[in-house]
């Protein structure tokens, strides 16, 4: 009697799950959704700007615009070092992929607004997974698991060595969509950039939206699809971004930006630099990345570096004229450096923005100290007499090379 | 360690040296600077050499290590020729005019304003404002 009064409720279910199955079948069999079409007022832009979208879809259903650009592609890369959940275990795998559009975005229903603001709320911690599936866009999502992806299994010697570990057998198409998420987010970082709410759709399925493409983008070709589900996807509308001189686009950095802002500014760094007796980098890194948050902080810090090498031989030629170089010290030291310079890029590449920010925000608080500390009396009374001193032995060196 | 340099000898902690060397130098390419700053407080400092010995020295150290760091830099598709190209007349720029202002101004005033300047970039990477 108990047991059949137990098995009551589970009959029901079973039915209603039965039922549910069918009617589920009902309609995937039946008509399919049709797909949406897709229409843009223009199909040329000069640097960014503004394209009117709209079209057909289905009443009722929602409607999602992917945007990608077609001809170039960055390079994105991601150090899992993030503790399991269920194992405790730290995988230290880096995940890279030289295959991501220079521009992806997917654009949602202006009503969807609150569900992005409210992801925006967790800082630089927002899942782009997460809020895949919240804004239910990730039917959306077909260009980026579509990437290679190439991923190593560091080890703490491997990367000592400087090496990015063994590489792991290529992924399965699920992991590759995982892993492609954390990717997007590790190239793209905000959420303003992947995510735009702006698609106004009327009640008989008719939507209009104004998609905003940011000046500093890859130049080229970009597709817009319309999507509504798996199956329902429009043919891509194609449009052309176009940029002209000065402002050009840098293919590592996968921005477009007008020269003569680098320019400018590393002048007047370079000039700093040289008055306050320190390499132009300090204050150049971080205000490039302050000021171009478009550009990856690998590709600032891996492209001043060599700007640096420059003066810096120019100045050992000036010392050598005058032998006024110890090889020995310098070069021993200089070995230990190597290895150390050895290691670094590596370590470049896998942290983020934050974390270099961080870093570069405490280095910077102790330069400023060791500045300050060089304009106290006691050191100044100290260099005076110093400074008096490598005077003199310039003088020295120097005539000793004209005696000759 | 003994160095010899114009005449006179001195005696160098070598493994202050490197170890300082060292840290300098993962730090500095890192995050794509020289180390200049760094380094000659640690030669001056740490290791007791005067000035007129450090200046030329630990420009060809804090070298080894930036050539080593732009190769590898390179190796890892860190480095974008275009925005170099950007960036390198403007520094070979820049190291002319330096030295013709630097005879016009005081270096205590620039410090002063560097530390400030300094002060002001690391409260914002640090997010503070």
């Amino acid at each position: 009697m108990k047991s059949r009064f137990r098995i009551l409720p589970w009959l029901g279910l079973a039915m209603v799950m039965l039922l549910g199955a069918q009617a589920g079948h009902a309609v995937e069999s039946g008509d399919a959704t049709a797909a949406p079409t897709i229409a843009i007022d223009k199909t040329e832009l000069k640097n960014g700007g503004t394209i009117k979208v709209s079209g057909q879809a289905e009443p009722g259903k929602a409607v999602y615009l992917e945007v990608w650009s077609e001809d170039h592609d960055v390079r994105a890369s991601r150090f899992d070092s993030e503790k399991d959940k269920e194992t405790g275990k730290r995988p230290y795998i880096f995940y890279l992929s030289g295959e991501m559009p220079a521009y992806y975005k997917i654009f949602v229903q202006k009503d969807l607004q609150p569900t992005i603001d409210e992801a925006k709320k967790a800082g630089n911690k927002w899942s782009y997974s997460a809020l895949l599936k919240d804004l239910g866009a990730d039917v959306a999502y077909s260009v980026p698991p579509r990437i290679k992806i190439d991923h190593f299994q560091s080890t703490l010697m491997a990367s000592i060595v400087g090496s990015r570990g063994k590489q792991l057998p290529a992924m399965d198409e699920k992991e590759t969509k995982k892993r492609s998420m954390q990717l997007v987010k590790a190239r793209f970082r905000s959420i303003d950039k992947v995510f735009g709410a702006v698609i106004d759709v009327q009640p008989d399925g008719s939507y209009t939206a104004d998609v905003n493409i940011r000046s500093g983008l890859a130049p080229g070709k970009y597709n817009i699809v319309a999507v509504v589900d798996n199956q329902a996807k429009s043919e891509p509308a194609v449009f052309d971004n176009k940029i002209s001189f000065p402002t050009v686009y840098m293919g590592n950095a996968g921005t477009s930006m007008n020269l003569i802002y680098p320019f400018v500014l590393t002048l007047v760094v370079a000039i700093f630099g040289v008055l306050m007796g320190a390499g132009g980098g300090f204050i150049l890194n971080p205000l490039l990345v302050t000021l171009f948050p478009a550009l990856p902080h690998t590709i600032v810090a891996g492209t001043v570096t060599p700007t640096v090498l420059f003066s810096q031989g120019s100045g050992i030629l000036n010392y050598s004229k005058i032998k006024f170089i110890n090889w020995k010290l310098g070069a021993s030291i200089g070995c230990a450096m190597l290895l150390g310079g050895f290691i670094g890029p590596k370590l470049t590449e896998m942290i983020t923005l934050a974390q270099f920010k961080f870093a570069f925000g405490w280095i910077l608080i102790v330069l400023a100290a060791l500045m300050f500390w060089q304009t106290t009396p006691g050191y100044l009374a100290k260099n005076k007499k110093e400074q008096a001193i490598l005077k003199e032995f310039k003088k020295r060196a120097e005539e000793a090379t004209k005696g000759k | 360690m003994k160095v010899e340099f114009w005449g006179q000898e001195f005696k160098v902690n070598m493994v202050v040296g490197c170890i300082g060397g060292f840290l300098i130098a993962i730090m500095s390419s890192m995050f794509g600077f020289g180390g200049g700053p760094f380094m000659v407080p640690l030669m001056t400092v740490a290791l007791r050499l005067p000035m007129y010995l450090v200046v030329g020295s630990s420009l060809l150290a804090i070298f080894f290590n930036t050539s080593i760091s732009t190769m590898r830099h390179y190796q890892f598709g860190n480095f974008d020729l275009i925005f170099f190209l950007a960036m390198f007349p403007a520094a070979l720029l820049g190291g002319y005019i330096g030295p013709q202002i630097a005879k016009r101004v005081s270096p205590l005033v620039v410090k002063r304003v560097a530390c400030v300047g300094l002060l002001l970039l690391a409260l914002n990477l640090l997010g503070i404002y």
